[in-house]
């Protein structure tokens, strides 16, 4: 709570001493000046900066964010409305990560120096390196421009899903057993999960390579390889179990940044989510649905960090709380 | 292979088997088009951007247009109209349209539609009412509207942009059951979906007048939100959509390389500008000529631009309103007459300006006001390039807190409204202009109703202007549109895209 009103507070601050003024963003070039003020007071904006963000913190205690000035409509009901498209993208950035990364960096980790581990380090330095919306570009450039084989943004085409019911394209499209809008929607999906999760692959890569490196100089590791165990019952019994406490730490961290991540790439490929949806509100000054965004964000990252808390437990029977 | 292995590829099978083809059978001919705005209100007067005007005039309806290639305003929904004293305008409604749920098209629609724009709290359009008094209805297809003073672009205000919506739907439900769920037109266009922030559809309204005719027209319009250029010019090549607006010059090639697309462009209506506030050192009209004199448009427009601008002599160019071929002053590429004029102001050993230009917003705005600094420099200034962010420069600009910046005001089909809001005394803080004899010619102007009249007392007001130099005049832009080559359409100068105006070929 302290965290949130904190946040809140200088979200609420930072913005309104940013130059830049709702009212003259949304008005279109040919208000006048009786119009601009109209907004404002409209809007709330003629108060003073402490009023208005009283104000606000009284309405946001009842769960009330304000209406947007951009959609006018609530800024819950906005975001609502985005956030599927964006746990959806994180949700397939973080499986194609895992599903890359992890089995890349036990195998670089178990044997060293070998092609593969040269070949999973340099996978995971490329990932690292490169810019996301550079990636995101090069991605749309090549598999939808040249090998026409992947559309080059969007979450559907038109015309192929069914009606909406949980937001999630690709649930959705499970639900109705609406196949081809599901092959639409993994295809969809594809491009901007691989550009968003790039950075994580590498970075987990490496993180799970060095922790398996030291985990296997242990002792009870050559106690278990000296009791006639098979290599891969060591390794992934033994090894990988006792690698996964920083493993885990570090994929929870990088949730963050991929959320950060999705701002970016979710206007490279017209990805109609949160992050989108922020650039919206930034470059319109619309205070109210900012302000919704961030705190919604600071939410998300708070129960991911409870989350990778709780996993600890289950992972290392130690740690008790 | 292991039982494993066999459901992987056998899901990866029945994946690839299934093909994504659109479900709905309906459509026979559809048209996506890739745009840069974004679409985000039900609320056809939530909003303010071009490309919404445009939709909903389609789709809910609107009074009249201008017809670019008549040269003259033409009536939509409305058949004719008429001046009947100089604060009173007649329109006379089209008796044969019916809105989408059958019910008809009357005056008292467009009078709510008026007072909705006044007082909808989430209305943004308030400024196209501003020189409107009020609305009445003559009789069943006769709607008066009462200025506060003479406005003869009073079209240049309305027209497009007074949408016109459903009274009955809105009294029955509320505006925003209204909105979302029973937008019932009047237009040529029905509204089929609206996703937030993705995209509007919307299908061809066969009762409408004329619409059985077109048979070529497109049945199904989707407009989708793209707001890369790489992303817009990638999707057209490959075939998600089939017109791509404002293709920048540099992937304009890409378009024209590929056998199936096509690019087409058009004079946008939207005038770029230098604009300088009257003050230290623009308050010498020696000064502001010099700058004008200072800078080779030419030179900027064939090389930078790739000759994808057209000069501006004057405020307007050809096809806009009023355009005089033969409006004088002009100002050459002279750098030695700028440094004589800057002489003459005072300072002859140069003075320093510094230059606001937004990065991003219009073609090449940074690099071509980089050129311009220096061409600046060359000719006896001392000019310093500043780039703030387009939300920090615009709003100080309506303040009235920028000296000297580049800028493009759109939408001037009528120069009139535009030339009052930055330059008429009082229309603006954004220059703080002020030139009583160019207040007369203004005032003189709204209050002329003779078209010729007319015409030729905004002619004298911009000889005025361009001499006077408050701003130099620069260029338009040519919109690029990237196309698919089944796709027969030419694009308006003012941007709004109207399916009629399509043909889809086979």
């Amino acid at each position: 709570m302290p965290v949130l009103l904190l946040i809140t507070l200088l979200v609420f601050v930072l913005l309104h001493a940013a130059p830049g003024d709702p009212a003259s963003m949304l008005l279109g070039q040919e208000n006048t000046a009786a119009d601009l003020e109209q907004a404002r007071r409209r809007w709330g904006l003629d108060q003073p900066i402490l009023v208005q963000y009283f104000k606000f913190a009284a309405a946001a205690a009842t769960g009330d964010l304000g209406k947007s000035f951009r959609f006018s409509r609530p800024v819950k009901e906005v975001i609502a409305e985005r956030l599927p498209a964006t746990i959806e993208l994180a949700f397939f950035s973080i499986l194609i990560a895992l599903a890359l990364a992890i089995p890349l960096g036990v195998w670089a980790g178990a044997r060293p120096n070998s092609w593969i581990d040269n070949l999973g380090t340099s996978f995971g330095l490329f990932g690292i390196s490169m810019p996301n919306f550079w990636l995101g570009i090069m991605l749309i450039l090549v598999c939808a421009g040249s090998f026409h084989i992947l559309p080059s943004g969007g979450r559907s085409t038109y015309g192929v899903a069914g009606a909406a019911q949980t937001g999630f394209y690709f649930l959705d499209s499970l639900l109705d057993r609406n196949w081809p809008a599901l092959k639409d929607a993994l295809l969809h999906v594809l491009l901007p999960a691989l550009a968003l999760g790039a950075n994580m692959i590498g970075i987990l890569m490496r993180v799970t390579r060095s922790s398996v490196l030291d985990a296997d100089t242990e002792e009870y590791v050559v106690t278990a390889r000296a009791k006639g165990l098979g290599d891969r019952a060591v390794l992934w019994r033994h090894v990988f179990a006792n690698a996964l406490i920083p493993i885990v730490t570090v994929a929870g961290l990088e949730l963050g940044t991929l959320l950060s991540g999705s701002i970016i790439v979710e206007t490279v490929f017209a990805w109609p989510g949160i992050g989108s949806l922020l650039i919206t509100g930034v470059t319109s000054r619309d205070y109210p649905l900012v302000t919704g965004v961030v705190i919604m964000y600071t939410v998300v990252f708070v129960v991911i960090n409870l989350i990778i808390d709780a996993l600890y437990a289950v992972i290392d029977p130690r740690i008790r709380y | 292979m292991s039982p494993r292995k066999l459901i992987v590829v056998a899901a990866l099978a029945a994946l690839a088997a299934t093909d994504a083809k659109p479900m709905s059978a309906n459509a026979q001919t559809r048209v996506s088009i890739g745009v840069t705005e974004t679409m985000e209100t039900y609320n056809p007067y939530g909003d303010s951007v071009s490309l919404l005007y445009g939709i909903w005039c389609q789709v809910m309806g609107c009074l009249g247009t201008y017809d670019f290639n008549k040269a003259e305003y033409v009536g939509m929904l409305a058949e004719k109209w008429e001046v009947k004293d100089p604060n009173n305008w007649i329109f006379h409604l089209r008796k044969d349209i019916r809105w989408h749920d059958g019910s008809p098209f009357t005056a008292d629609d467009v009078v709510h539609s008026f007072n909705r724009v006044r007082n909808d709290p989430q209305s943004k359009q308030g400024q196209n009412i501003a020189p409107i008094a009020s609305a009445s209805a003559v009789d069943k297809y006769t709607v008066r509207f009462t200025t506060k003073q003479p406005t003869a672009p009073l079209p240049e205000y309305i027209f497009d942009r007074l949408i016109i919506t459903n009274r009955a739907v809105y009294e029955k439900y509320g505006a925003d059951t209204a909105d979302r769920k029973y937008p019932i037109g009047a237009g040529p266009y029905k509204f089929k979906e609206l996703v937030p922030g993705q995209r509007f559809v919307i299908t061809k309204n066969l009762d409408y007048p004329g619409m059985k005719q077109l048979k070529q027209a497109p049945d199904e319009i989707v407009y989708r939100v793209m707001r890369e250029d790489e992303q817009r010019v990638t999707a057209l090549l490959n075939g998600e959509i089939q017109i791509a607006q404002f293709i920048p010059p540099h992937l304009q090639k890409r378009v024209e390389s590929d056998p199936n697309t096509k690019a087409t462009s058009v004079d946008s209506v939207e005038i770029m500008f230098l604009a300088m506030q009257p003050k230290p050192p623009f308050d010498k009209k020696e000064v502001r000529q010099a700058v004008c004199h200072a800078i080779d448009r030419d030179r900027i427009i064939n090389t930078l631009l790739q000759g994808l601008a057209t000069r501006l002599d004057g405020p307007i160019g050809p096809g806009q309103y009023a355009y005089d071929p033969n409006l004088k002053p002009r100002y050459d590429y002279n750098p030695e007459k700028s440094k004589k004029l800057l002489a003459q102001a005072g300072y002859p050993n140069g003075v320093d300006v510094e230059l606001e230009t937004p990065v991003g917003r219009y073609t090449l705005d940074k690099q071509i006001n980089e050129v311009i600094a220096q061409m600046l420099n060359a000719a006896g200034f001392r000019a310093k390039l500043l780039t703030p962010e387009w939300a920090t420069l615009w709003s100080n600009v309506q303040a009235g807190k920028v000296p000297f910046y580049y800028m493009g005001r759109g939408s001037v089909v009528d120069p009139s409204v535009a030339l009052s809001q930055y330059f008429e005394t009082g229309g603006s803080p954004r220059i703080g202009y002020s030139n009583p004899k160019f207040d007369k010619l203004l005032a003189t102007e709204r209050q002329t109703f003779d078209p010729a009249k007319r015409k030729k007392v905004l002619s004298e007001a911009m000889g005025l202007l361009t001499d006077d130099a408050p701003a130099c005049f620069m260029w338009r832009h040519k919109m690029i549109y990237g196309m698919a080559k089944n796709i027969d359409y030419k694009p308006t100068p003012s941007g709004r895209m109207f399916g009629e105006d399509m043909r889809v070929l086979k």
